[in-house]
């Protein structure tokens, strides 16, 4: 299944060059997980990062749909 | 005693006349500074109910008692006031360089009063102090007065100002200082230029004095190792400011986009951080002593909006960009410029435009009044508003009073998005429940730093909090805004302030903050003692707003009646009648919101 993986900011420096706006697509089994998409990437897996699925707080064992997109940025105070 | 001075500075503006005095260390000690000790004498002092542009109004800079020490981000000042955009209570934070300077004339606090009979800046070299006129500054904008400021004064010397908006009165006027910082919201700039005041030059040598200056040092070289390791690593606010925030909220659904009609912006890579960075930024440009350095000076270097200058930040791409739908980056850059020329709060500027914009394109504002089409979008129609309404002309003169006023003049409130009468800030607290019940209950109307909880909501920190939940919301709201009422009337940035001050613990225990203040003041400060502190602050100035007659802790129709149209929290709008009683009974307040009898003695607050 096909699903996307966004990261913003800093975070744009663990995907492949050809990124559109920090959003590249994965090929993923059925069933995989949030964890099991956002590990292969090199960002650290901790309160260090916000990952959000779809834009909502989820378990990062939820397991993922087609079409899902799956957002990580690094936890820091701003705004 | 040490941290603070313990004096104060009043300024007869009406007689031209200033007098010295002493503050009671116990009064020092329980109010902290800064913001508190603002609203000590602003509630002895000024009546909540005089006109905020008359002469009875009194208006406060405040230092606090880390500012112009070596904590990291001791560089803050409060300007605390009766706002005339809420007729409730202003209080704006800023930082740069003139707080840090304003300490070192070896005064906490400048009290303004009455008016002067006419247009006048006041110099302060430590216990030089000189009224001298201003009619050759009165009508020229911020930049152009601290130049002119600094040549007849002293190039060591750092001002703060307002502009021609401030000087007309329009309600979203700021004071701005070393040009690019403001002290922007609830048109505290009104308040200084309806005490024809346009200007206050300070510069001395008078460091507090610190109760244990050694351990100061050694605690804020720690603080700002710990703050070095997360710029190595890469930080987002070194690298892009608050500008990367865009495509965080709008991620999560919750960027205001053409006056909270959506949120989410469909042009957002248009106006966000990578775009800025790459298309306008020169480099960093922090406040004093500052190491995370999140400032950045940009400039636009050719076209019709070319310009230089510091920003935007998240909330000004926000309210000149997504907030009025305008995509045009350097358009946005420009007006977020003009209105640090002109002195303006960036927040109600772009939002009291995007209200107009919405009610010209529901046929509610005829294009006779507006004078040109002012359709979501029209970046250039926008700019053409900023000059209007700073210099009070034609419709201008109408989107001065801020949205609240604008729409109910045209028979449509439930367009204007405000909490007592102040426009909200970036988060749509529709995707952001804690937020909504912070912008209804928040002492000076909506305002995301009376207590961020959209740190915890939105970016995790110190713990992420699902913002659609309204679990337990109403007591976390109380602790993030008694935690920043403690930075403001510390003196210290929250942005730093929040991460490396406080424990990593969802109710952010001040630790290192209150080490700080104890080591910088010797008052016997532990965290329990500071919060206790900052909450007296927080329940006196719900004293002064209720008094003034705001007693009212809701939120506009949008937020409660019209569901979000898009985006990951669609459908959704703000529960607040499940928050709000949690968060009296949190604050220990009454089902109506007024502090009680016990909840005033407990804080040793007066009960009148």
């Amino acid at each position: 299944m096909l699903i996307r993986i966004k990261m913003i900011a800093n975070y744009r420096d663990v995907l492949p060059p050809d990124h559109k706006h920090g959003v590249i697509e994965l090929d993923l089994a059925e069933g995989a997980t949030v964890y099991e998409a956002i590990s292969r990437f090199d960002i650290p897996l901790n309160d260090e990062s916000v990952i959000v699925l779809n834009g909502l707080t989820v378990d990062m064992s939820t397991p993922l749909k087609e079409g899902d997109m799956v957002t990580a940025f690094s936890a820091i105070a701003g705004g | 005693m040490y941290g603070w001075h313990l004096r104060i500075l009043r300024i007869n503006l009406t007689t031209h006349q200033v007098t010295k005095e002493d503050v009671d260390p116990k009064i020092a000690r329980d109010y902290l500074g800064g913001r508190g000790l603002a609203i000590h004498y602003l509630y002895k002092e000024v009546d909540p109910t005089v006109d905020p542009l008359g002469p009875e109004n009194k208006l406060i800079f405040a230092t606090g008692p880390l500012t112009a020490t070596p904590a990291p981000t001791g560089n803050r000042y409060m300007v605390v006031t009766k706002s005339p955009l809420t007729g409730a209570l202003a209080h704006s934070n800023s930082g740069g360089e003139f707080p840090t300077w304003m300490k070192r004339t070896g005064f906490d606090l400048f009290i303004f009063e009455g008016r002067s009979p006419e247009p006048v800046y006041l110099l302060v070299n430590e216990d030089q102090i000189e009224f001298r006129s201003a009619a050759h500054l009165w009508g020229k904008d911020t930049h152009e007065t601290t130049d002119i400021l600094k040549a007849e004064t002293s190039e060591e010397a750092r001002v703060a100002c307002i502009g021609p908006a401030g000087e007309n009165l329009a309600l979203m006027a700021a004071i701005m200082n070393d040009k690019h910082r403001a002290a922007a919201r609830s048109g505290v700039g009104a308040v200084m230029g309806s005490k024809n005041l346009k200007a206050v030059v300070a510069m001395g040598n008078k460091n507090p004095a610190l109760h244990n200056a050694e351990a100061m040092r050694s605690i804020s070289v720690d603080t700002s190792k710990n703050v070095g390791v997360d710029v190595k690593k890469g930080s987002n606010m070194r690298i892009y400011g608050t500008s990367y925030v865009p495509q965080v909220t709008n991620t999560l659904g919750i960027l205001p986009t053409r006056n909270f009609l959506q949120g989410t912006f469909e042009h957002v890579h248009n106006v966000d951080g990578d775009a800025l960075k790459n298309q306008y930024l020169i480099r960093h440009t922090p406040c004093y002593r500052c190491p995370l350095s999140c400032g950045r000076l940009t400039e636009v270097p050719d076209g019709p909006y070319k310009g230089k200058g510091e920003g935007p930040e998240y909330e000004s791409i926000m309210s000149l960009g997504t907030g009025c739908g305008v995509s045009n980056l350097a358009a946005l850059v420009k007006a977020n410029y003009l209105c640090n020329e002109y002195g303006m709060d960036t927040i109600t500027t772009g939002m009291t435009i995007a209200a107009a914009m919405e009610m010209y394109e529901k046929g509610y504002l005829p294009e006779e009044v507006t004078g040109m089409p002012l359709k979501f979008g029209d970046h250039d129609a926008m700019i053409a508003m900023i000059r209007k309404m700073a210099y009070n002309e034609g419709f201008g003169r109408e989107l001065a009073q801020g949205s609240y006023r604008l729409c109910e003049k045209y028979g449509h409130p439930e367009i204007a998005v405000t909490t007592r009468k102040q426009e909200f800030p970036g988060y749509d607290p529709r995707g952001s429940q804690g937020m909504g019940l912070l912008y209804a209950t928040s002492n000076k109307g909506a305002s995301h730093m009376e207590g961020d909880v959209a740190y915890e909501e939105v970016f995790g920190v110190p713990v992420k909090e699902d913002p659609l939940s309204t679990d337990g919301k109403g007591e976390l709201v109380k602790h993030f805004e008694d935690s920043f009422a403690l930075m403001d009337s510390s003196g210290v940035c929250v942005f730093v302030g929040i991460r490396y001050m406080f424990n990593k613990d969802r109710m952010l225990l001040p630790q290192r903050l209150s080490e700080m203040l104890e080591l910088s003041t010797g008052a016997g400060y532990t965290p329990a003692e500071a919060l206790k502190a900052a909450e007296r602050v927080y329940n006196l100035e719900r004293m002064f707003l209720l008094k003034a007659g705001s007693t009212e802790d809701t939120l506009p129709h949008r937020m409660l009646h019209e569901p979000l149209p898009d985006g990951p929290a669609k459908g959704r709008v703000v529960e607040l009648d499940k928050m709000l009683p949690d968060f009296y009974k949190a604050r220990g307040w009454d089902e109506k919101g007024w502090p009680t009898k016990e909840k005033l003695e407990e804080l040793g607050l007066p009960l009148e």
